[in-house]
């Protein structure tokens, strides 16, 4: 199955990008934490495993994989359903699948599954720019487990869809005129939403960050800490594990949406550009391979696993800075958190996938 | 094929437009990080700052003061303090209940504590209770380490620990925050500085220096680790000359004899007060730990006035004390030898009125010694009317009693002995001769304080030289004692020596012979002493005023020194409303008697436990007060006022 001659198709500028942002994650969680700490004990299992999905992603031709994409997709929004009704509750929301050993968040695969699902539509069999039809399948598509997660609540993981589907049709030929009334529709919808979809505690971050004094105790107190700790990191920073902000938590979860943030203040900001760097060469270096895969199938799967992605990297790492309200949001690659490096890695086989197979038939 | 190469050119251009639009975001991100970290780095480094370092001030323990022995009496005792830092705080009032809750104050006075101050910036903390107990401590440090009261701080301070029973009270004073007057020149807001008494004369010297602590605290506001300490300075040690014994037995003299009063009790060779008395006395305790409005109020309104020092404030006639300084005067200015004899038969007139002695069938003839022994007012009228006011006015300055005596104490009140100058800036009105007579045996506008009448008597004794009363002896300036300078003598006129016996052998006879003062009797030491007394209201006024609420009865003074040949000690025993003045000398009597106890190494005298009460007093010549009975012996064509004579 795993030819011996696509072995030097693997990319492995990206793949080494990929793992050296692993092991930035790795010492920040080690700095927040403050030593080898059961938190750190998890990421590095779950960097272990995430390795060993990605191999498996890796391993398996990914047009196979789409062919099995509706059994996986129906699979996740299984879980998911399930997880609603029995998952484990923590922090007022049920987003976890309790396996005793550990946590899983049916959520964070539900972006892959997600990707290989619309790939799969819109990319086989298919000519010419897509139908309005194919675009509310799209939708459909997604509704689904978007409605599902957000109801958990867990609104940030439900948002890192709507760019998924928004990338693939985007590229799959979807009208631009189509994108401005979206972005119009969604401007409509926004009171809307303010008014009956969102619950209190998130109107309270969202006015919060339109002005963080009102409120500097509160919901503004995260902002204001966040942007404090990166002022205060200066062009060197303070230090590995010399952070005073991280390291006396008036940032709270600083292992977690909060890592780039500790970063920002321990290596300054040498550091932030040197990592903004290896996410922006991921990012790039994963377009390169939509480019150049071998069939649309491969260039959605790409950029349906990407859209996620990038998306969240870069509201974490705004968020982190204190410049966009406080989401509970992680940083895929940096922030603790077992599942999302699981899935994020298995994306990134697949990215490695549609690259290294886009010499086969 | 056409429409494959359609699909590969607009997925192509699409996704260069994609790609534009990442690398677009990461330049504003790495921008927005510029800005951040490069652009705003000092303001941001110093939020951080603030929000992790936290200067904490130690306060510096006040100088320890000791007796003229080595005795320590008053000290530092270590306190805490339970303070909000409202840095952090996310939600103040549910930490002003739960603070309130836990330690068991009253919810809105502690409201009342945080609003005052809550102008002030959010990282000095806001004392809310000053001297915690033990259980509250702990309540509160449990809660800490909860995490549930992280704002608020408890800390270790030194307090001030004054002797128990108010003793010395108004000599130490109290401490208290300092006022804005009181700002500058090393004090800083909140400082605690010397309000009343040696804390406030010699504040600068006991205040010592407050130190800081920089230290490291987490967002739970634990202090984490001391990043720079200034230790405090201790104020200066210093010794009074003071002798606690001497202190305490004025003290329970006083509490033994039943009344309130003032003494102050000297050294007549050098003016170093042994002792100083102010009855009813406040706790400086009470003081120490931040007094609370309820009992400053009752402090301040309480109609015995115990936060006055009478020693220094109080203002009284000296009655026959003062006879004293007429018979100094007289014999000083040459006009009477101590033989001048003068015939008393009960009274005498003078400018057309008549005066009354207080022995209603009179003393006979009298000379100098036996006209001090029994207060004869008809012989010190006659002197008196020889001096005139000036010269009685000149020597009472001279013996200590017009202005104030110097001491080193805050807010002392000068002392007033008339004079024909003084009447004129004061009245504007001239003299008249007959005022001269009541002021001979210490009425009309006499008033004195017991502290100028100690220095009097300190002059008398020592044979003229006016000491300064004070109360430094020696301070540590970090190298050892060093002796204080003492003040300066401000008079000094030697007596002749007839005079000086004579004036010590009237006084030895008030104690020792027929006089008043038999109670201050000691065998062997030869007390020397005069009583007097200062009246409250007048013998016609009395009779108006009776059944009021006013406690009408008279001040009694007692004056003395010991031995009469070579005096060692000398004081004044005021005593508020007692009626007599002999009811002062067993205070006397007892300060000596330790006196001479502890220089001589017995054991120190006890008064008897159970205090009697005061006895009816002996038939003594003296001491009935006599109205004005004798009309009959009214000159004719005079007018028949008699001048108070209730003094003996």
């Amino acid at each position: 199955m795993f030819e011996r001659r696509l072995y030097h198709h693997v990319d492995w500028g990206l793949l080494a990008a990929v793992l050296a942002l692993c092991a930035i994650g790795l010492s920040q969680v080690y700095s927040a934490t403050g030593g080898w700490t059961p938190i750190l004990e998890t990421q590095v299992y779950g960097v272990l495993l995430g390795l060993l999905a990605l191999a498996v992603c890796l391993g398996i031709d990914y047009r196979s994989l789409a062919d099995k994409s509706h059994i996986i997709y129906i699979a996740v929004i299984a879980l998911l359903i399930y997880v609603l009704f029995f998952g484990a509750v923590r922090g007022g929301s049920r987003r976890w699948i309790d396996l005793g050993v550990f946590n899983v968040q049916p959520s964070e695969f539900a972006k892959a599954a997600l990707a290989l699902v619309l790939a799969k539509f819109l990319g086989e069999s298919r000519r010419g720019a897509v139908t309005h039809v194919d675009l509310l399948m799209v939708g459909g598509l997604t509704a689904v487990p978007l409605i599902i997660i957000a109801r958990q609540p867990d609104l940030g993981t439900a948002a890192t869809l709507i760019p998924v589907a928004l990338a693939v049709a985007f590229v799959a030929g979807m009208p631009v005129r189509l994108l401005g009334v979206l972005a119009v529709a969604g401007l409509l919808a926004a009171p809307i939403t303010w008014r009956f979809a969102l619950q209190d505690y998130q109107k309270e971050r969202i006015s919060t960050f339109l002005d963080p004094a009102q409120d500097a105790r509160g919901a503004g107190y995260q902002q204001i800490q966040a942007r404090i700790t990166v002022g205060s990191g200066g062009p060197w920073g303070k230090g590995f594990t010399e952070g005073t902000q991280g390291q006396l938590r008036f940032l709270p979860v600083a292992h977690n949406d909060f890592i780039f943030s500790v970063l920002a203040e321990e290596q300054g900001f040498a550091g932030v550009i040197v990592t903004l760097g290896l996410y922006l060469f991921v990012i790039l270096r994963a377009l390169e391979s939509a480019r150049l895969a071998k069939d649309q199938l491969g260039a959605y799967l790409v950029l349906g696993v990407l859209a996620s992605f990038t998306f969240q990297v870069i509201y974490n790492i705004t968020m982190s800075a204190g410049l966009a309200p406080v989401k509970g949001l992680t940083l895929p690659l940096m922030s603790y958190g077992g599942s999302s490096m699981i899935a994020t890695l298995a994306g990134f086989g697949l990215i490695l996938n549609v690259r290294m197979r886009r010499f086969t038939n | 094929m056409a429409a494959v190469t359609e699909d590969r050119r607009r997925i192509t251009v699409r996704l260069t437009v994609l790609q534009v639009s990442v690398v677009v975001t990461f330049a504003a991100l790495a921008i927005s990080f510029w800005f951040l970290q490069i652009v705003q780095h000092a303001q941001y480094e110093e939020m951080a700052e603030n929000n992790h370092q936290r200067t904490l001030a130690l306060r510096a323990p006040r100088g320890v003061l000791f007796d003229r022995h080595g005795k320590v009496l008053v000290e530092n005792r270590h306190s805490f303090s339970v303070s909000i830092v409202r840095e952090h705080t996310k939600d103040l009032d549910r930490t002003i209940r739960l603070l309130a809750a836990v330690a068991g104050l009253d919810l809105t006075q502690v409201r009342q504590i945080v609003d005052r101050h809550r102008g002030e910036p959010t990282y000095r903390p806001i004392v809310v209770i000053e001297d915690a107990s033990l259980a509250q401590v702990a309540a509160i440090v449990a809660r800490r380490l909860d995490f549930e009261l992280p704002d608020v701080v408890v800390e270790e301070v030194p307090m001030r620990q004054y002797p128990t029973d108010a003793l010395a009270a108004h000599l130490f004073g109290y401490v208290g925050e300092a006022n804005d007057a009181q700002l500058g020149d090393g004090v800083r807001t909140g400082a605690i500085v010397g309000q009343s008494g040696i804390e406030r004369v010699y504040n600068k010297l006991l205040m010592g220096q407050d130190g800081a602590r920089r230290v490291v605290v987490n967002s739970m506001g634990r202090e984490i680790r001391t990043l720079e300490e200034v230790p405090p300075v201790e104020g200066r040690r210093v010794q009074l000359t003071i002798d606690y014994d001497l202190q305490k037995a004025a003290e329970d003299g006083f509490k033994h004899a039943g009344f309130n009063g003032s003494a102050l009790v000297l050294d007549p060779r050098t003016g170093e007060v042994l002792s100083l008395v102010s009855l009813p006395a406040y706790d400086p305790n009470d003081f120490a730990a931040g007094i609370d409005r309820a009992t400053w109020a009752a402090l301040n309104s309480d109609a015995l006035r115990p936060l006055q020092n009478r020693t220094i404030q109080g203002r009284y006639s000296p009655g026959s004390a003062f006879k004293i300084v007429i018979a100094t005067a007289a014999l000083e200015e040459g006009l009477v030898d101590p033989d001048f004899k003068v015939y008393c038969g009960g009274g005498a007139s003078f400018f057309g009125r008549y005066f009354l002695c207080h022995l209603r069938g009179g003393h006979g003839v009298v000379d100098m010694r036996h006209a001090i022994e029994k207060s004869c007012n008809v012989y010190f009228y006659t002197l008196g009317n020889m001096l005139g006011v000036d010269r009685i006015h000149k020597w009472a300055e001279k013996l200590g009693l017009v202005g104030l005596t110097g001491i080193d104490l805050p807010n002392e009140q000068d002392s007033i002995v008339p004079s024909t100058e003084w009447k004129r800036q004061r009245t504007g009105e001239r003299w008249y001769p007959g005022e001269t007579i009541s002021v001979s045996i210490g009425q009309g506008q006499v008033t004195v304080t017991p502290a100028a009448m100690a220095v009097m008597m300190a002059t008398v004794a020592n044979g003229g030289t006016r000491v300064t009363p004070h109360i430094i002896r020696a301070v540590d300036e970090g190298g050892g004692w060093k002796a204080a300078t003492p003040p300066v003598v401000p008079e000094r006129v030697a007596f002749r020596p007839e005079t000086l016996s004579a004036l010590h052998d009237g006084l030895w006879m008030v104690v020792n012979a027929a006089g008043t003062g038999g109670r201050a009797r000691i065998p062997g030491r030869d007390v020397a002493g005069k009583t007097g007394t200062a009246q409250v209201i007048s013998n016609q006024g009395r009779q108006a005023a009776r059944g009021g609420e006013r406690d009408l009865r008279d001040h009694g003074w007692f004056v003395f020194f010991a031995p009469k040949d070579d005096p060692q000690i000398a004081g004044v025993i005021f005593g508020e409303h007692n009626g007599h003045g002999y009811l002062g000398a067993p205070i006397a009597k007892h300060v000596i008697e330790t006196y001479f106890a502890k220089r001589e190494g017995r054991p120190l005298p006890t008064l008897a436990p159970p205090p009697v009460p005061p006895p009816v007093p002996e038939p003594d010549p003296d001491s009935a007060p006599i109205e004005a009975p004798a009309i009959a012996r009214v000159a004719p064509g005079a007018a028949p006022r008699t001048i108070a004579p209730g003094t003996y």
